[in-house]
């Protein structure tokens, strides 16, 4: 009967959809393709517009330059998903515990989540003023450093600071959602492992990290894309510097398109970054979806 | 949670023991935890209370050496300036149009959307599915450029309207996918009944799910509103002239100023999450549900 109703109205299906459909059409799909158009001219966008075929592609991936910026964007994304996925995992077990005031901690520990990437991003470079910031007052005061460092403006702490606030911001979205995952596993499970003998170590290892798979290969393959492409707070905290020290790719693009006018160039070089995103999504699935068996 | 059962029933004298160590081992985990929240939650609370500190500070007062927890003097002046100094009302008023026009939009289009693949069996369905997933791998810095050049050819750089068309291309694929999630909870057999009962297909959604689905809708809404409200690339190349800026542009652009002021643009900064905050506060519960709805399935 249920199945019927579904069948018996093909047409109606299309209608619903047809909105979303024709907005993503224009406002997604045309722009993309529209993108790798613009990425075969040496354009401006204004007035020269000449054609250079795969130049670009070409000259990206010989380019040193590139290709350092590139394994720097990698060991930045590699910092804060791991810090966030540590950090927010660590958090998802404890909230998951049968602990007082853990509805507190959570409304608590949310809240980085809730601010703006613009307002984390000045609220970490105010705390990190190297002069009045309370970052180093706080580290001074511990006895951990005796000068303040200039956590941004050395080009050897800035991208560990930049990191520290990306994983500030980052880490409540991945507590959320292992913390979902873990109340998904049912309870009868651990009940059943428990009178088979089961200790703790063991009904960890065989019922919750195989309940938690599928969670954790969403929220890693979002949390590697979403933090691959960043922009915001590593734009604000240091807008690429000091000298290069934190220019992730993301910077980079939007520094050849908008500071240098090359618009083709940083068209390619968003192609490659998509590629590469594409490309470790799939490596990831394959990969997390055998470990799974 | 960790006394046993089984043992109790049968050797009781054994099973006291083994309590009794689980209640000790249940006691050292738990103390564990609490370190380990309090520690986070420190980080947390610390820089928050920094940034309400630094607000309430005057001139002079946030350039002491060492940093002072309470102002001597606490002053509003910041919160007061940020209205009559700086164009803040103006940007204010500009995110509200933009963000509230495009969570409209993108919430009248994602719960057809949402209805439509929940409710029917059409081909096609399979790869409008994967679409919409796919979008979000997307990185946002490959639509900027042209983005900025059809907006640009349009004439709607400066408009509320190009920046509106971006935030519901980034917001739809995703709303869509949360209101279905919602709308499969909700059973057909409400719409099977309407039907025999003759009722169209459009009022069928209109008149008796939709209104059925009010928390979904809310929590999707929220999102929706959060996205746009935050959103701050696209915002500082497609709104370049002073009027046009939207509330993270104008905060990002304090930073820029020949002296900066943290009293100013902490205050700014605290009331630019407000609005976040409240809608968080009250719709809290939805709004997790929603979002990991989504994360857990897929």
């Amino acid at each position: 009967m249920r199945k019927a109703y579904a069948h018996q109205t093909p047409w109606a299906g299309y209608w619903f959809i047809l909105p979303s459909l024709i907005t993503m059409m224009v406002l997604i799909a045309y722009p993309l393709v529209y993108g790798v158009y613009i990425s075969f001219f040496d354009t401006n966008l204004l007035n020269k517009w000449n054609f250079v075929a795969l130049k670009y592609y070409a000259q990206a991936i010989s380019d040193p330059d590139f290709l350092h910026k590139i394994g720097l964007t990698f060991k930045y994304t590699t910092m804060v998903v791991v810090g966030n996925i540590v950090v927010g995992t660590l958090l998802a077990v404890i909230l998951n515990m049968n602990l007082r005031g853990r509805v507190f901690f959570r409304a608590l520990l949310i809240l980085p989540w809730l601010f703006p990437e613009v307002v984390v991003a000045l609220l970490w470079k105010w705390l990190f003023n190297p002069l009045y910031g309370l970052f180093n007052h706080m580290l001074m005061g511990a006895n951990l450093i005796q000068d303040p460092i200039a956590w941004l403006d050395s080009p050897h702490f800035a991208l560990y600071g930049v990191v520290f606030a990306c994983i500030w911001k980052g880490y409540p979205l991945v507590m959320i959602l292992v913390l979902a995952g873990l109340q998904s596993i049912p309870k009868d499970l651990y009940e059943a492992a428990e009178i088979d003998g089961a200790n703790k170590l063991q009904a960890f290892r065989h019922i919750t990290i195989p309940g938690l798979m599928p969670v954790m290969l969403v929220t890693i393959i979002l949390e590697t894309v979403w933090w691959f492409k960043h922009f915001t707070i590593v734009w604000l905290l240091t807008a690429g510097g000091p000298v290069n020290a934190t220019s992730v790719i993301s910077i980079d693009i939007y520094k050849i398109a908008f500071e240098d006018f090359r618009f083709g160039k940083a068209a390619a070089l968003a192609v490659i970054v998509f590629f590469i995103c594409f490309l470790m999504s799939y490596i990831y699935r394959r990969f997390l979806a055998n470990d799974d068996k | 949670m960790m006394t046993n059962k089984a043992l109790v029933s049968t050797k009781p004298a054994a099973a006291s023991k083994l309590t009794m160590t689980n209640k000790r081992r249940t006691a050292f985990h738990h103390s564990i935890a609490y370190v380990i929240l309090t520690l986070v939650s420190l980080t947390v609370v610390i820089p928050v209370l920094w940034m309400l500190s630094t607000s309430v500070k005057s001139d002079q007062e946030i350039f002491t050496i060492p940093p002072r927890w309470i102002p001597e003097d606490i002053t509003f002046e910041s919160f007061v300036r940020i209205w009559t100094d700086y164009p803040f009302l103006n940007y204010f008023a500009n995110s509200f149009v933009v963000v509230l026009a495009a969570t409209f939009i993108s919430l009248f289009f994602s719960c057809l959307a949402g209805y439509g693949a929940s409710r029917f069996q059409f081909k096609g369905k399979g790869a409008f599915l994967t679409f919409l997933l796919v979008t979000q791998m997307f990185p946002s810095i490959m639509l900027l450029i042209p983005f900025y050049k059809i907006i640009q050819t349009l004439g709607l750089v400066n408009t509320y309207v190009g920046l509106i068309f971006t935030y519901i291309s980034f917001t739809i694929p995703f709303c869509s996918w949360m209101m279905m999630g919602y709308f499969q909870s909700i059973p057909k057999e409400l719409d099977e009944a309407a039907a025999i009962d003759g009722c169209g297909k459009f009022r069928i959604f209109w008149q008796i799910i939709f209104p059925l689905s009010l928390p979904g809708v809310a929590a999707t809404a929220i999102y929706s509103f959060i996205v746009g409200w935050n959103e701050y690339m696209f915002a500082l190349v497609l709104m370049q002239s002073e009027e046009m800026k939207t509330v993270p542009v104008g905060i990002g652009q304090l930073i820029g100023q020949y002296k900066i002021m943290w009293n100013d643009m902490m205050a700014s900064s605290l009331v630019a999450s407000i609005p976040v905050l409240i809608f968080f506060l009250f719709f809290q519960k939805y709004l997790i549900s929603s979002l990991t709805a989504g994360a857990v399935k897929s």
